[in-house]
């Protein structure tokens, strides 16, 4: 998650502060502010996160706190570790990262040989659980061995710093809104009424977290460059509050021209595909002489393959007639001996082979085959027993007949199917020809023509597929409510329900009879009449996309148009361009913070911002409407996350609606809503009373966690 | 270890000076370095807070109940006002236009977009 920023570096004057002055910690959930009592600013910040990555090299898992440079981590293996943070909304849970973060925050202020002698000051969340503070504590007084500690919660001690600073009075209100939830918190007399205070769960990590994933969703092509800490990044630079939400929604709903100056748009880098110019005559003339070269080449490979193979079926033939001759010039008895010696049975299988070899022969040396006549021969050859009717045949010879008809039907068959599909294919050749003179003697005509055919199939083969799925693209298949079945759908839904009927203790005689299992065959869905029609459409269609694809300049396949006026996924067909990599940050500027004052866009049920102060407004207990007038002229907003313009103008129509009409209101920054906290508590912290306040190690000791339970400190000092 | 990474100072030594007990001895390598922590909703469990009176702050007391007004319905792939709503996939459009856009979403896409409003159906 860190950015690039620098570390901060080791401070060296640690041994200046005498034990009585105390560090002032400001635990946030995003940032971890460390420095001295009654300076303006805190030493050391740092971004509130551990890393735990292991070093590829040496395997041992090393820890990096804060931020880091990026460009280092490629020594570490960052797969298995995540950027882990102590809090849990803004409370902390995990002490483990607590202590590293602790650590390299002492580290870094300079802390040496002793243990840390210095009281310390930190921030907590309101009402933090007694465990958490109590676990801190522990850390603190256990491992670190600090003196004395004091909680405080860190809007308290911003507004009391801008109430020195005369930013705010007394009696007001703190609209705090930090990293993971935002505050409302009253303050009479100089003091947190707690009772009365209100928290929301929602807070800067989820604006920027809404952020990247709506702009994940809109382009979802870049969803790797929309890191969490670019959408950080964004949200820092582009994002504001709209003042009446409404109306900024209808202003670029309208698409109005204030709209599109409002929309910003970040560029992606993108490098178009380099132009390749026309390689010049020296480049064309090179490639052709090594194209030439390389078929020259596989010719020669091809030729000497040939030659090879053509002699040794020739020596083949050779040795067969050689055979053969023997076997004509010999006796019957030694031809067994001779056959046994080859692999042949018999004289008919050596001549059958030998014709088999001389036409290999001729079909390498590129010679037609005569094959026509010689096949007729052969199939009567081979089924001489057909023709003889059955009663004259063995049981044996029956067999091998039944075999023959079977061979020579499907042989039959193979050849019928062969014929078809040449004549088929000279009906195609003639259609084609009859096409083209169409096309060239009337161009015009021919494409109204082509296209009125395209739309037409189209449309047929659109309206077929919706009947067949029945408006059912999206869903598992299974037929929803309110969807009507067609003709087809319903009769299909009959018989699966008159099969599945129990029919009770009668007997079940399904299947007994052959015609019964023909109900499956029916049931089945893959056995669909329309299918044969729908492919030929289909296959039509095809054809005439890829003509009008051919001739047409202007034509788009319509699946095409479809996907394009869709979400932005590229279909490989057309080039991307610069346009495809801008992403347009329009709504999204101030829709991204709206979820501050109305979390429900988040899918958090309770109150936005300015719904809060009216909440806490009403849980104080006094009836005063002195006090609350007197309150409400003095808001202040802090919090990191309270830096996007227009916040405070929101805040005070928002607020403004609550309050009685005509009822004093004024809604104001706070000096610095990041640093106040900070400077509020060192502030704090220098006073002489300071010491009253804390909670000390002998306290701890002796009373434990029932002492940190009481524990109050009194922020007016 | 590459000598830039020990210049930028970027790891976290294993020992201080300053700690009474370092981490290494703390957590020991072998145990399972999850340690366990309690998350924030058993914290809050274990602290019973009904025990407690209702009228002292604590941490569950002080949480901002829901909003009066009733929220107001956003498109949720445009953003704008969606007074519309799809019955099979619970996403809200805008206009037509938008519309077709929904019906043309992959499922993981829709389960997305509710999930930003926490309205997606989670399956245990």
């Amino acid at each position: 998650m860190p950015s690039l920023a620098t570390r901060p570096e080791r401070q060296t004057d640690y041994r200046r502060f005498s034990p009585a002055i105390p560090i002032i910690i400001d635990n946030g959930g995003f940032n971890f502010r460390i420095g001295w009592a009654g300076e303006s600013d805190p030493r050391i910040t740092f971004r509130n996160l551990v890393y735990r990555p292991r070093h590829k090299a040496t395997g041992e898992t090393v820890t990096i706190v804060g931020d880091h440079d990026p460009v280092l981590l490629k020594y570490f293996d960052c797969t298995r570790s995540s950027y882990r943070s102590a809090f849990d909304s803004n409370v902390v849970y995990q002490f483990e990262i607590m202590e590293y973060v602790l650590d390299y925050g002492f580290d870094r202020l300079g802390v040496e040989d002793s243990p840390v002698d210095h009281p310390i000051l930190m921030t907590e969340c309101i009402c933090n659980p007694i465990s958490s503070r109590s676990k801190m504590a522990e850390l603190l007084f256990e491992t670190y061995g600090v003196p004395s500690l004091a909680f405080g919660v860190d809007a308290a001690f911003a507004y009391k710093f801008n109430q020195q600073h005369g930013i705010c009075s007394e009696d007001g209100l703190a609209i705090c809104s930090g990293f993971a939830t935002s505050h409302v918190i009253p303050f009479v007399e100089g003091e947190p009424v707690l009772e009365a205070c209100c928290r929301t769960n929602v807070g800067g990590y989820h604006v920027t977290d809404y952020l990247k994933q709506l702009l994940s969703l809109n382009y979802p092509y870049h969803i790797s460059s929309i890191t969490w800490e670019k959408a950080e990044e964004l949200k820092l630079e582009h994002c504001y509050v709209a003042y009446d939400y409404a109306a900024e929604l209808q202003l670029f709903q309208k698409g109005t021209k204030e709209a599109e100056e409002k929309t910003r748009c970040w560029q992606l880098p993108w490098i178009p595909p380099s132009q390749e110019d026309a390689p010049s005559e020296e480049e064309l003339a090179r490639k052709a002489a090594l194209k030439e070269k390389q078929g020259q080449r596989l010719r020669d490979i091809a030729a000497a393959k040939k030659f090879t193979r053509i002699s040794e079926l020739e020596h083949k033939l050779h040795g067969l007639e050689d055979l053969v001759q023997q076997l004509d010039e010999v006796e019957d008895e030694e031809m067994y001996s001779i056959l046994s010696v080859t692999d042949y049975n018999s004289k008919q299988e050596i001549e059958s082979a030998v014709h088999r070899v001389t036409q290999s022969l001729r079909k390498a040396r590129g010679e037609p085959c005569e094959s026509e006549e010689k096949v007729d021969a052969s199939l009567s050859e081979k089924y001489p027993l057909i023709s003889i009717p059955d009663d004259m045949l063995t049981p044996e010879q029956l067999k091998e007949k039944k075999k023959q008809i079977f061979l020579k039907t499907t042989s039959e068959g193979r050849l019928r199917a062969k014929q078809k599909k040449f004549k088929e294919e000279l009906l195609r050749e003639k259609q084609n020809q009859e096409d083209e003179e169409k096309r060239l003697e009337n161009p015009e005509l021919y494409l109204e023509q082509t296209r009125v055919k395209y739309r037409e199939l189209c449309e047929r083969v659109d309206q077929r597929k919706r009947l067949k799925t029945n408006g059912n693209g999206n869903s598992s298949g299974g037929v929803g409510r309110g969807e009507r079945l067609n003709s087809v759908q319903k009769e299909r839904m009959r018989l699966l329900t008159t099969a599945a009927f129990d029919r009770g203790k009668g007997e079940d005689t399904f299947g007994a009879r052959d015609e019964d299992w023909q109900l499956y065959k029916l049931m089945s869905r893959d056995n669909d009449d329309d299918d044969d029609s729908l492919d030929e459409d289909e296959t039509e269609l095809s054809r005439v996309t890829t003509r009008l694809q051919e001739i047409d300049p202007e034509f788009v396949a319509k699946s095409d148009l479809a996907a394009l006026q869709g979400t932005l996924e590229f279909t490989r067909l057309r080039p991307l361009t610069a346009e495809d990599f801008k992403i347009n940050l329009g709504i999204e500027r101030f829709r991204c913070p709206e979820i501050l004052f109305q979390p429900s866009m988040v899918g958090v049920d309770q109150a936005g911002l300015d719904e809060m102060t009216g909440v806490s407004l009403r849980r104080l207990s006094s009836k005063d409407d002195a006090v609350k007038n007197r309150m409400c002229n003095s808001i202040v907003v802090l919090g990191g996350s309270s830096l996007f313009p227009g916040l405070d103008s929101r805040l005070e129509a928002g607020i403004r609606q609550i309050r009685p009409y005509l009822s004093p209101l004024k809604v104001v920054r706070s000096l610095n809503p990041v640093l106040d906290a900070w400077r509020g508590a060192a502030a704090y912290a220098t006073s002489m009373q300071f010491s009253t306040q804390t909670f000390s190690i002998q306290d701890y000791y002796e009373k434990g966690e029932s002492g940190l339970k009481q524990y109050q400190i009194k922020y007016s000092l | 270890m590459e000598p830039e990474v020990v210049n930028s100072e970027m790891l976290l030594p294993q020992n201080f000076s300053f700690k009474k007990v370092q981490m290494g001895d703390k957590y020991p390598k072998g145990h399972a370095r999850g340690r366990h922590w309690k998350h924030l909703k058993q914290i809050l469990q274990a602290e019973n807070f009904q025990s407690y009176p209702t009228d002292e702050p604590n941490y569950l007391n002080i949480e901002t109940p829901p909003s009066m007004y009733p929220s107001k319905k956003f498109c949720d792939i445009t953003g704008f006002e969606a007074p519309y709503m799809d019955p099979r996939t619970n996403l809200r459009y805008a206009n037509p236009e938008v519309f077709k856009r929904v019906r043309m979403l992959p499922n993981e896409h829709i389960q997305r977009y509710l999930s930003l409003r926490n309205a997606a159906v989670i399956l245990r």
